[in-house]
């Protein structure tokens, strides 16, 4: 379902990310793991075409991503959910025309429609009465559970998640897990999670990519990183802090 | 390395960041080409700009061409005096209030508030990635964020100056009474029997290059910031200065032209 073939990216002539390559099969979750700055949020953003990478290239459901012109681009960016690591709210949208606003654009539900689907969805994620609210008056925390709610109401069987538990309490931040589980057992979305949250992540990914300084260190399924002996793949996983990663 | 080899790397340098932004508006000029056959833009985004670049500058635009006229009339005030031409005053102030004066204090103003908000709006959402948002929610951030404003400060720009040219000869007349003794009505007359139709149009050429060029910069600017908060700055304030340029380089153009 998506794939990543060789993705190299150079920034000022140095490689952030290189020879990047995996595979996440349809209906499954990877965990998409490493230290902060490794490059995983710019290889999200290489996989839904949002950035080119300068080498190699990624594929969504056997579609190349790169290449593709804007209007085919577009069409395909239907079928991809994105939350983003600081939200990417708009400022001048109170929440529920956040909320609605992919499906205001994509024009297929009527108004009534849409804001009872936008309710169902701030129940959801447990914030049932701020939709008259601004992103500027909510907590880091809420604007992520919004974000959240928009990435996922058009309801595509891809979604990548850059952190989705970021500044959240415990409680919200297992709720926002077991949100996500359910979307891949009872949609069978297919889906890659950016997480430091290791905890948190072992339960709802089948499969782990950990990347340090732009390079794959360990690619495979739970039980292959629980056993790997790799230290740097044993200390990140159980989170030592005794060295310096890497 | 030598003061020459500096010399060179620095012109060269210049030279190619000013291809970029140059190179990078006309792809920009390009898209917007591209998306107005047939009009493709957001319906309430536009409106919202409508109101944001028009009515929110309506108050400033009107002080300023008022103060504008009245500035222009004090000027010629002592030239009418003593000559006693009372009745080309109307005409004085109206020549050169239609045709340069209110165009480019009405651009320069809308540049410095509406260009620079555009940029610094524009920019925030580059950085925060609100931008990114919109492509991977499918929606093209030429036909959502850049068309709407295009639009708006095309149209807007010029009503502007239509209702800041009324406006300016309206400050006039009262300051000619007020302080040359000079009747509303021989002020009126002046304007009517010398300024031409042409004059006016003149100043709306203008107006409307000013506004398409200021709203060419100022989103070229904004969709292209980075680095953060600094990068906004740097952004707005390479907006501004580029787009008061462009407005001085067009009106001599167009004066050129005309003359």
């Amino acid at each position: 379902m998506i794939e990543v073939k060789n993705v190299t990216k150079y920034h000022s002539g140095r490689p952030v990310l290189e020879n990047i390559s995996f595979r996440v099969p349809g209906g499954t979750n990877l965990g998409l793991i490493g230290p902060g700055g490794s490059g995983k949020t710019l290889l999200l953003k290489i996989i839904c075409g949002l950035v080119e990478p300068d080498e190699g290239n990624s594929f969504i459901k056997g579609q190349q991503v790169q290449g593709l012109g804007l209007a085919e681009l577009t069409k395909l960016r239907f079928d991809i959910g994105l939350l983003f690591q600081n939200y990417a709210l708009f400022d001048y949208l109170n929440v529920t025309d956040n909320i609605a606003f992919p499906l205001r654009q994509a024009g297929k539900h009527s108004e009534e429609e849409i804001l009872k689907m936008v309710q169902e969805s701030l129940n959801k994620v447990d914030l049932p009465h701020i939709g008259h609210q601004y992103p500027n008056e909510l907590s880091g925390g809420m604007k992520k559970r919004v974000g959240f709610a928009r990435a996922v109401i058009p309801q595509p069987p891809i979604v990548l998640y850059d952190d989705p538990t970021a500044g959240l309490d415990p409680v919200t931040s297992s709720k926002i897990f077991l949100f996500l589980k359910a979307m891949k057992e009872e949609r069978g979305v297919t889906s890659i999670t950016i997480s430091h949250d290791i905890e948190g992540i072992k339960d709802i990914c089948d499969n782990f990519v950990l990347i340090n300084r732009g390079r794959v260190v360990f690619y495979g399924s739970r039980e292959e990183i629980e056993n790997e002996k790799m230290p740097l793949v044993r200390q990140f996983w159980q989170g030592f802090s005794a060295d310096t990663l890497g | 390395m030598s003061f020459l080899e500096k010399f060179l790397k620095m012109v060269g340098t210049k030279f190619l960041d000013w291809s970029f932004e140059i190179g990078g508006m006309v792809l920009l000029a390009w898209e917007i080409f591209r998306n107005l056959l047939p009009p493709r833009m957001d319906g309430p985004e536009t409106w919202r700009n409508f109101y944001r670049v028009g009515v929110k500058s309506f108050p400033i635009v009107v002080v300023t061409a008022m103060l504008t006229g009245a500035i222009m009339v004090i000027q010629s005030g002592m030239y009418i005096k003593q000559y006693g031409a009372y009745g080309l005053l109307g005409w004085g102030a109206g020549y050169s209030v239609l045709r340069e004066v209110g165009p480019i204090m009405i651009g320069l103003m809308f540049s410095g508030r509406v260009g620079a908000n555009n940029t610094a709006e524009l920019g925030t959402m580059r950085v925060t990635d609100q931008v990114d948002a919109l492509r991977a929610l499918a929606i093209d951030p030429i036909r959502y964020l850049v068309m709407p404003r295009v639009l708006a400060m095309v149209v807007m720009l010029f009503l502007l100056v239509v209702i800041g040219d009324l406006t300016a000869l309206i400050g006039g007349a009262l300051t000619g009474e007020a302080l040359l003794g000079v009747d509303s009505e021989l002020f009126a007359w002046s304007i009517i029997n010398y300024i031409l139709l042409e004059d006016f149009t003149h100043g709306l050429i203008k107006a409307l290059a000013f506004g398409y060029a200021i709203a060419l910069i100022s989103c070229h600017f904004g969709m292209r910031t980075s680095g953060g908060a600094v990068g906004v700055g740097r952004a707005v304030n390479a907006s501004v200065v580029t787009s008061a340029i462009a407005i001085f380089v067009i009106d001599y153009f167009i004066t050129y032209m005309a003359a």
